[in-house]
């Protein structure tokens, strides 16, 4: 193909260019320019994308200012019955106007064709966290600065003017007082130490106590099916019996202590008013977080905004996965992406380094490497419907009839869990590892294995002491890719353990420590879950973009290590060339 | 190592640790067995899935099982429980005979035993008939009464394990059907629980007489109450012939009389009144129009006909467009029985029914037309009942023996027509491709055709393709031709980048972000579009016409970064100008108000005729783009740039431009390159997930319509897997979507690697 179009090209060339040689203009300018829109059309594209998460990451944990709006009493906009609304103005938009007819449209004014967004808060009081309000009913925008905003268990976040706190032993310090803020601030941090104790005893002390519990049960319920039990088994039996009785003397304490301290939370009262008028309030255990939205400098915006972003990080969900933090989504796909690459790497080079040292290259080695690549190309989701049928309902059902038959039939292994995500991953990102080392391999030059064989190495120590060592980046930036395309997977997830709230973590301090048939969380999939499963996707829109964000970060961080390792490796093998 | 000689010529410090070699070969060994079985297992999940998919296509597997004695007796109907364990004949008096099939010869079994409803004593019974579907006798007496007995099957599990099937008949009393005291001849009944029918015929001196009663049933507190007649008709009006056949569908909305002539009249009831709305013949074309056996299939919808020819065909009920109405249409056809049919049982959780007469058997299924499993079997068959869990099959022969058959036919459904062609589904009124894995109904019909999926999959293909092909090539050819290099560097990462991007990331900003706004301005984004290109081509010759001082100004490579402004400029002005389009073209009449509304939601719908959702496949197409963009960017940009330095500064040296030299030269070199990124492209584009499952409704389509959305292979399985039962049909069903995948993204990729390694080896010899 490429000779023919050389013979043609010269005769082209001259009868087209006949009468052009007058001109100094080069041919074909235009379409140099129309190939330059195509690189900068894609360029825009992944540039707005990214800026686009980013801004709308960020900006969630960004303390704005919240304004009090007052309508025009002559317009018929109203909040609550009122004409105050108060809350933080999100969107400024052109109103659709499409369902009105052309003359409806034609007769607006300027100003009744924009309209504002605002975050209310308040969800218990308002039953919305958003309304629009027409910009044109709008009378006035004041930021009071007695506001605050506070982080509350439930509900969301609520915006409100503070009234007083009714202490448990019966004193009543109003917002006005000037030791309000010091007093409230204390008493938000020790339900915060509170809650963190609370949260100790319940998820891991006696989680495992009810973890053992409920594998104590399932012995029971294992002895109670048979028909008759050996003497041996007799005494099991009661020996699980006996543990049991343990194990709930040790629950009872706990249970007791965490009660206690659950009703400390409760001891002292917030009494706070809204914007329509109406006095509420609540417990000061309720509230996680507050700040006064319309007093801080930037520096305490900032700090603000570490904290928030901070707790989002280290938190773990509420609410329905729409509040709280990501912690044990992060953590999953930490623990996840960490097994997969545990079980990719051995594999995956043990594999290329067959196929570039030791297998005859010849016909049959072409046709499996075509094949290996071609893996990488097959649709995630075949993956997981094969990790599926294959590790899950095979392997982990045959595991589950031999060893955990007493538990049966509720499975253990036998359904999605970390061990057979990870394994899933790793078979499809094993294309990945084979075609980067193979590639890192290749690239080590001839003339380092012949002379080190020369030297008298065997076959196997050329390749431990120069080979490997010599493509070590190259088989790292393999891996590093392979974990970036696992971690941003998820479609085969769904069908091999991920869960949209997992009660324990993969990892903990319980024995065995690594619980490889637990399901877990996984930042991809809390995504998909919250955008599409949560009842309110508009209220949830917030913690989605934060959580894009964090796995964006993950994933380009992880893109560019390989990127900048690859670039740096370009350099030092064109150095080697003489 | 061969010992004491080599010693003395060679020092000791050359000689090789024995441990060394050991160690070498040992690695030799393992690294080829390790590779090679690593190798062996990847290639394995194309196995595993066709291991999952192939007992699809496996027929229906039948053994006998035993025989048994049965009481001689002249019977006419013969029934059995769930489990066909405990089946029943009924005698000519109306007595029901139980045979137990279980563990004949052990201590509990027992020996036949008869059962008979209480009033049975004092009436003459003239017919009885069966309902399998709510397991139901009907009686009809000599004397024009009539009664329905429940036989009431209950299972109790004892604790040495096993089941005990026991057996309770409960009855309503007689009831009076017309004012004739003679005896019914035919029976039918039909209770939907809002109301129920019964039908009877009757002789009356010469005259066949049809009558039907409405039935009420008193509910009380404590549940359900005795039935009693609500109103009485004479539908003997409507019979002009002697009627053989008689039917009550279970929504009991009509009645079907089944003429000795092989006409079929329908009869429909509004709740009130009977009015005849249809009248056909089955077997209109056959010589011999007379129609042996009529019954229904589960579902009571679709009614199963053999002729005494033998011909077995199958009427449906579906809404006649030109009636508006739902009327019996031909539907299905069998290939011929010996003979017209003598015994007919139908399943009970799917569309199969076990008809024959004489020696032959035959299990077909009504959704494939396809005959499951068909024997001459040594004895003449006078009844038959199919087990309803699908699982035995009994059959009673003329020597009172009955002979118990195991029936291993897990997916009866499964057929290359299932899954591949068009299927007239019950209710519809044309063969068509369906995809519906669930219904509401224990009787839904289940409809299981790729080809919606296939042609879904095609579609996102496509949209994603002809919005990201042109920006990809484009973007490759200025990249490796026309850019400045130390550009490059920047430039290559960043689409590097764009490759990365997770797809639940692209597919959540699709559906949730970029779909409203897309929705809410079409035009303004199809004007933006357009605007881009045709700004791209007036801002090329424009340039072109500028004095050459100008020109030098802006160095070659860089037009990318002044195209810029102008890029955000245009794509403005055509976004506010989409608006203005909208205002004065897409302009459509509220009918109710008679209002104009501006609106090209309410506008595609009303000029095309086709649908208009928010999630649909022009989001999925450009946000696809983000995932296939780079793919094909980066092996196109490769594939340029890898054609010999040569071949350039040839044309060039010859005083070809630059884009002489890229378009006449580069281009075809480099052609079969950029063909194999495309198919890549194309490939992860075949079998992209989340995006679709997230930015689209999901709803299986055939049809190509950018504005609504569609179902794809890769998120059918996402979306049904978790729901679909371990081994059963819908889970192979996926497992075969999953296989059609995999084998259209290999064929794709095999070729697309095939044509690289070609190029490269070109490019060798070149070089």
């Amino acid at each position: 193909m490429g000779t023919d179009a050389n013979r043609r090209a010269p005769e082209d060339i001259v009868c087209k260019d006949a009468d052009s040689r007058r001109s100094t203009r080069p041919r074909g300018e235009t379409f140099v320019w129309v190939t330059a829109m195509g690189l900068t059309v894609g360029l825009t594209m992944i540039v707005f994308l990214l800026g686009l998460v980013v801004v709308n990451g960020f900006g969630v944990f960004w303390p704005r200012s919240v304004a009090l709006i007052e309508f025009r009493e002559d317009r018929g906009t109203r909040f609550q019955g009122g004409t105050k609304a108060l809350g933080v103005i999100t969107i400024e938009q052109e109103r659709d106007v499409r369902d009105l007819s052309l003359e409806q449209r034609a007769s607006l004014h300027a100003a009744d064709r924009r309209e504002k967004q605002l975050f209310l808060g308040n969800r218990d009081a308002f039953g919305q966290a958003f309304a629009f309000f027409p910009a044109g009913d709008i009378r006035s925008v004041t930021y009071p600065d007695d506001v605050i905003r506070a982080e509350r268990l439930e509900w969301g976040d609520a915006l409100f003017f503070p009234v007083r706190l009714e202490m448990e032993d019966g004193s009543v310090i109003q917002a006005d007082d000037p030791t309000f803020n010091s007093l409230l601030l204390k008493r938000v941090d020790d339900v915060a130490a509170r809650r963190a104790q609370i949260h100790q005893i319940e998820r891991y002390e006696i989680g495992r106590i009810n973890l053992q519990m409920h594998q104590l049960e399932q012995e029971e319920r294992f002895y109670s099916r048979q028909d008759e039990l050996t003497a041996q088994q007799r005494s099991d039996r009661a020996a699980v019996a006996r543990r049991m009785d343990q194990l709930r003397a040790q629950y009872q304490p706990l249970a007791d202590q965490a009660a206690r301290l659950r009703s400390k939370q409760h001891q002292d009262t917030f009494v706070y008013r809204l914007v329509t008028g109406d006095e509420r309030s609540m417990s000061v255990g309720q509230i996680v977080h507050y700040y006064y939205p319309n007093r801080l400098t930037l520096v305490g915006r900032a700090q603000i905004f570490a904290g928030q972003l901070w707790r989002f990080l280290s938190g773990f969900p509420r609410e329905a996965n729409t509040e709280g933090g990501i912690f044990p989504a992060i953590f999953g796909t930490f623990v996840m992406t960490l097994m997969m690459s545990v079980a990719v790497m051995p594999f995956g080079v043990m594999a290329a380094i067959y196929l570039r040292e030791y297998a005859r290259q010849g016909l049959f080695v072409r046709a499996v490497r075509i094949a290996i690549n071609n893996l990488a190309g097959v649709p995630s989701i075949v993956f997981g419907i094969f990790g599926l049928g294959f590790f899950v309902y095979f392997v982990g059902g045959g595991i589950d009839r031999m060893f955990f038959d007493r538990a049966l039939p509720t499975p253990t292994f036998g359904t999605g869990g970390i061990l057979w995500a990870s394994l899933t991953l790793a078979l499809m990102t094993v294309p990945v590892v084979i075609v980067a080392t193979e590639e890192a391999l290749a690239a080590v030059p001839r003339g380092v294995r012949e002379g080190s064989l020369a030297c008298g190495a065997s076959k196997w120590q050329t390749i431990r002491y120069l080979v490997l060592p010599a493509s070590a980046p190259g088989i790292m930036t393999g891996l590093v890719l392979a974990m970036a395309r696992g971690a941003g997977e998820v479609a085969p997830l769904m069908l091999v353990g991920v869960v949209a709230l997992a009660p324990n973590l993969p990892l903990d301090s319980v024995f065995p420590f690594i619980h490889l048939e637990r399901k877990f969380m996984h930042l991809g999939f809390h995504i998909y879950d919250l955008g599409f499963q949560s009842p309110d996707s508009e209220a949830a829109k917030p913690m989605v973009f934060a959580t894009t964000l964090v796995l964006i970060l993950l994933v380009v961080v992880l893109n560019l290590v390989a990127i900048l390792v690859r670039n740096h490796l370009r350099k030092k093998f064109t150095a080697d060339k003489f | 190592m061969t010992k004491q000689q080599p010693l003395k010529t060679i020092p000791e410090r050359f000689v090789v640790r024995p441990a060394t070699l050991w160690f070498d070969r040992f690695m030799n060994y393992f690294i080829t067995v390790g590779g090679l079985s690593i190798i062996i297992a990847v290639s394995l999940i194309f196995v595993f899935i066709l291991l999952q998919v192939l007992p699809l296509f496996r027929g229906a597997r039948v053994e006998p099982q035993g025989t048994f004695r049965v009481p001689g007796d002249d019977y006419v109907v013969m029934g059995t429980d769930e489990w066909s364990e405990l089946p029943f004949f009924v005698n000519r008096r109306g007595e029901l005979i139980f045979v137990d099939t279980v563990d004949p010869g052990g201590p509990d079994h027992r020996p036949p035993f008869t059962q008979t409803p209480a009033w049975l004593d004092e009436v003459e019974v003239s017919v009885v008939a069966y309902n399998a579907f709510r397991s139901q006798l009907l009686y009809g007496t000599s004397d024009g009464r009539f009664a329905t007995v429940d036989v009431q099957y209950e299972a109790t599990f004892p604790e040495r394990g096993g089941r005990e099937v026991s057996v309770q008949l409960r009855e309503t009393p007689l009831m009076r059907i017309s004012p004739a005291e003679v005896p019914v001849q035919r029976l039918a009944y039909g209770n939907s629980g809002n109301q129920a029918i019964v039908a009877a015929m009757q002789q009356v001196h010469d005259r066949y007489e049809l009558h039907a009663v409405s039935l009420v049933q008193q509910r009380t507190l404590l549940g359900d109450g005795e039935l009693s007649v609500d109103r009485s008709y004479d539908l003997s009006e409507h019979l002009d012939g002697k009627p053989e056949h008689l039917l009550v569908p279970s929504d009991a909305d009509g009645v079907l009389i089944g003429m000795d002539d092989g006409r079929v009249s329908y009869l429909h009831f509004d709740g009130h009144e009977f009015h005849k709305r249809q009248m056909f013949v089955p077997f209109r074309d056959l010589d011999d129009r007379r129609i042996v056996s009529m019954d229904f299939l589960l579902g009571d919808v679709s009614l199963v006909f053999t002729a005494s020819c033998g011909a077995n065909r199958i009427f449906s009920l579906y809404r006649d467009p030109q009636r508006d109405a739902r009327v019996w249409g031909h539907t299905k056809t069998f290939p011929d029985l010996e003979r017209g049919a003598s015994f007919y049982s139908a399943a009970m959780r799917n569309k199969a029914f076990l008809i024959g007469g004489g020696h032959i058997a035959s299990l077909r299924y009504a959704t494939t037309e396809s005959v499951r499993w068909e024997e001459a079997l040594p004895f003449w068959i006078t009844h038959a009942a199919l087990g309803p869990r699908y699982d035995r099959m009994l059959f009673l022969d003329d020597q009172y023996t009955l002979h118990c058959y195991r029936l291993n036919d897990p997916h009866p459904q499964a057929a290359w027509r299932t899954f591949f062609g068009r299927i007239q589904y019950e209710g519809q009124s044309a063969p068509e491709f369906a995809w519906q894995s669930t219904g509401g109904r224990d009787d839904f019909e289940r409809k299981l055709s790729l080809v919606p999926l296939i042609l879904g999959t095609l579609k996102g293909t496509f949209y994603a393709m002809i919005f990201a092909l042109p920006i990809a090539l484009l973007a490759a050819i200025y990249t490796s031709q026309f850019l400045r290099p130390e550009m490059k560097r920047f430039v290559k990462p960043v689409m590097e980048i764009m490759a990365s991007l997770p797809s639940v990331v692209l597919g959540f900003l699709a559906a949730l972000w970029l779909a409203p706004i897309i929705s809410n301005a079409v035009p303004s984004v199809l004007l933006a579009m357009g605007a881009i290109i045709v700004a791209a081509l007036v801002v090329g010759y424009l340039w072109g016409l500028l004095p050459q001082r100008i020109r030098v100004q802006l160095k070659p490579g860089y037009e990318f970064l002044a195209f810029v402004p102008v890029m955000l400029l245009v794509a403005y002005a055509g976004w506010q100008l989409g608006f203005v389009a909208e205002r004065h073209w897409f302009v459509v009449e509220d009918p109710s108000t008679g209002l104009q509304i501006a609106d090209f939601r309410l506008w595609f719908p009303y000029a095309t005729g086709l649908g208009f959702e928010q999630r649909n496949a022009f989001v999925v197409g450009f946000v696809m783009g983000f995932a296939v963009i780079p793919i094909i960017f980066t092996i196109t940009e490769d594939a340029l740039s890898n054609v010999p330095e040569a071949f350039r500064s040839g044309s060039l040296a010859l005083g070809a431009s630059r884009w002489q030299t890229a378009i006449r030269i580069v281009l075809p070199t480099a052609s079969a390159g950029i063909f194999s990124a495309i198919m890549i492209g194309l490939g992860r584009a075949v079998g992209e997930t989340m995006i679709v499952v997230m930015a689209t409704g999901n709803t299986p389509v055939t049809e190509f319509n950018p504005f609504t959305g569609m179902r794809t292979l890769s998120a059918n399985i996402a979306v049904e897997l978790p729901e679909a039962p371990y081994l059963g049909t819908l889970y192979r069903t996926l497992f075969l979507g999953a296989l059609v995948l995999f084998l259209m993204t290999f064929l794709v990729n095999t070729v697309a690697e095939i044509l690289r390694q070609r190029l490269r080896e070109k490019y060798r010899a070149v070089e």
